[in-house]
């Protein structure tokens, strides 16, 4: 009969949890690439300049199409080579956590830019056009006006892309990543497999904590940032001035 | 004071304006009449350099400016001098009702904010909207977003405030409250302005030049009382029937 051992996967909690740092790593740093250049790409498809807009859409299209896996495989194996050829530089020793980060930061580019485009399209244009005409400079009405409102709009789909990059992250135990997969995977190895189920659904229930913690910090951002939360502040505001009006118009009168 | 010469502009192959000339002088209220699609918005725009016109020379005091070819500094130089109310009042709805206001005096025109702050408060109170200086634009209605509109539009003390269409998207009852401060502008203040509206009650009491436009070009221009008596074009005729009487028909 099956029998889980609550203890067993206990233990193995603990085994597994020091990597998730590596898990965060290359979130973090996917995401960082993916929001610089995602920035860039996002302007090039909004802007003007004809063949810099079809490159970001060919780019977002390819990059969209690809399973991480190919992606992840493609820069571990292409990358060392195309750099010695061309460098002359041996990348063998390398970690591999930074070829994880380069393959889902290529992807990440591509879906941050179009997250990061669609939230500045749902401000009106409108309101570019009053900041411009009231003499702000294009990076003033972007930076005070356009930007607060488009974060704002972009937050759940941003949490979203984090969920996916974390999940998409562990395909990096095929190239050898330790990270919390791969950690269990090598778990699972050493233990011949007798624990395999307390080992994965201790690593599914990592993954599952994690995504409810980012979505949970996102809602979070998300309410700090939000009109209705600004307009409370107000209220608040207001009746402690009126409060306050009233208690020195007492304070006068008695 | 400001004088446009032959403006012309393209969509892709549709002209849209097709060589107009305009002439502003300080105080004037002109109107700009003229069916959809006829250029009037975009002449507008045109002159706040929200289009780029394809031809055509703007004099504005002493300045001349090529529209085609405007320089960043001249660009700015007429936002300065002019301002613009918008069809959807285009406010910052990030920014309340007094940040709007403030908001380009500060970051447009480097006044510091205290000061821009006063005159903020100034521009409120003169359209009504002190009461709700707090508030932010989802809080208000079509008509207060729009008197927000016209103080942020005030604000700046510009020369000539454009004003594109300001109570087509106003409900019925609120286009009075707009119109009305708009008549006060002109009354006391003698702002300029030029106006693209529906409303001919508006360009029949305050206006002193009244523009129709139609296809691009401007067909006819006069005094009010000249062009709504005795409109000379046959067009004008037509389009000042279909409005002027459109209520009189029962069915």
């Amino acid at each position: 009969m099956f029998r889980y051992r609550l203890d067993v996967a206990w233990e193995y909690l603990f085994k597994l949890l020091p990597y998730l740092s590596v898990t965060l790593f290359y979130m973090g740093g996917a995401l960082t690439i993916g929001i610089v250049f995602g920035a860039f790409m996002a302007m090039m498809k909004l802007g003007k300049n004809r063949p810099l807009k079809y490159f970001a859409i060919g780019y977002t299209a390819v990059m969209r199409s690809l399973p991480p896996i190919i992606l992840i495989f493609l820069v571990y194996h292409g990358v060392p080579l195309a750099v010695r050829r061309m460098f002359q530089v041996n990348l063998s020793g390398m970690n591999t956590v930074y070829f994880v980060i380069l393959a889902l930061g290529l992807s990440s580019v591509a879906t941050l830019s179009e997250i990061m485009k669609s939230a500045y399209l749902s401000v009106s244009g409108g309101q570019y056009e009053a900041a411009v005409s009231n003499g702000f400079t294009p990076f003033q009405a972007f930076r005070r006006i356009m930007f607060p409102q488009a974060l704002r709009v972009s937050i759940p789909n941003l949490s979203s892309a984090l969920i996916i990059l974390m999940k998409e992250g562990s395909l990096g135990y095929t190239i050898g990543l330790i990270d919390i997969m791969g950690r269990a995977d090598l778990l699972n190895s050493t233990s011949y497999g007798n624990d395999i189920y307390e080992i994965f659904f201790t690593l599914a229930a990592i993954y599952w904590l994690a995504s409810i913690l980012i979505d949970g910090g996102c809602h979070f951002i998300e309410n700090r940032l939000s009109l209705e939360r600004k307009i409370e502040l107000n209220e608040i505001k207001k009746a402690g001035m009126i409060a306050a009006a009233e208690q020195g118009g007492i304070v006068r009168g008695s | 004071m400001l004088e446009l010469t032959g403006v012309c502009k393209f969509f892709g192959k549709n002209e849209i304006l097709k060589g107009v000339n305009l002439k502003v002088d300080s105080g004037d209220v002109v109107v700009i009449l003229g069916p959809s699609g006829s250029g009037k918005t975009t002449l507008l725009r045109c002159i706040n350099f929200l289009e780029i016109a394809d031809k055509g020379t703007m004099v504005f005091g002493d300045k001349t400016i090529q529209l085609r070819r405007a320089k960043k500094s001249e660009v700015a130089f007429v936002r300065k001098k002019t301002s613009f109310v918008f069809q959807n009042y285009n406010l910052f709805n990030n920014k309340t009702a007094l940040e709007n206001v403030t908001e380009g005096l500060i970051y447009g025109r480097k006044i510091p904010a205290k000061e821009a702050r006063d005159i903020g408060v100034k521009a409120l109170e003169k359209v009504g909207m002190l009461d709700r200086s707090d508030f932010y634009p989802s809080q208000l209605s079509g008509g207060q977003q729009q008197r927000v509109g016209i103080a942020r539009a005030i604000a700046g003390n510009p020369d000539v405030i454009l004003f594109d269409e300001p109570t087509s998207a106003l409900d019925p009852e609120l286009i009075g409250e707009v119109l009305g401060i708009m008549k006060k502008l002109a009354a006391k203040e003698g702002t300029t302005m030029i106006v693209v509206t529906h409303e001919m009650s508006f360009a029949q009491s305050v206006a002193t030049k009244v523009i129709f436009m139609d296809s691009g070009v401007i067909l006819e221009e006069g005094e009010p009382r000249e062009f709504f008596v005795h409109p000379r074009h046959e067009r004008t005729k037509q389009f000042l029937r279909s409005i002027l009487y459109e209520t009189e028909y029962n069915i």
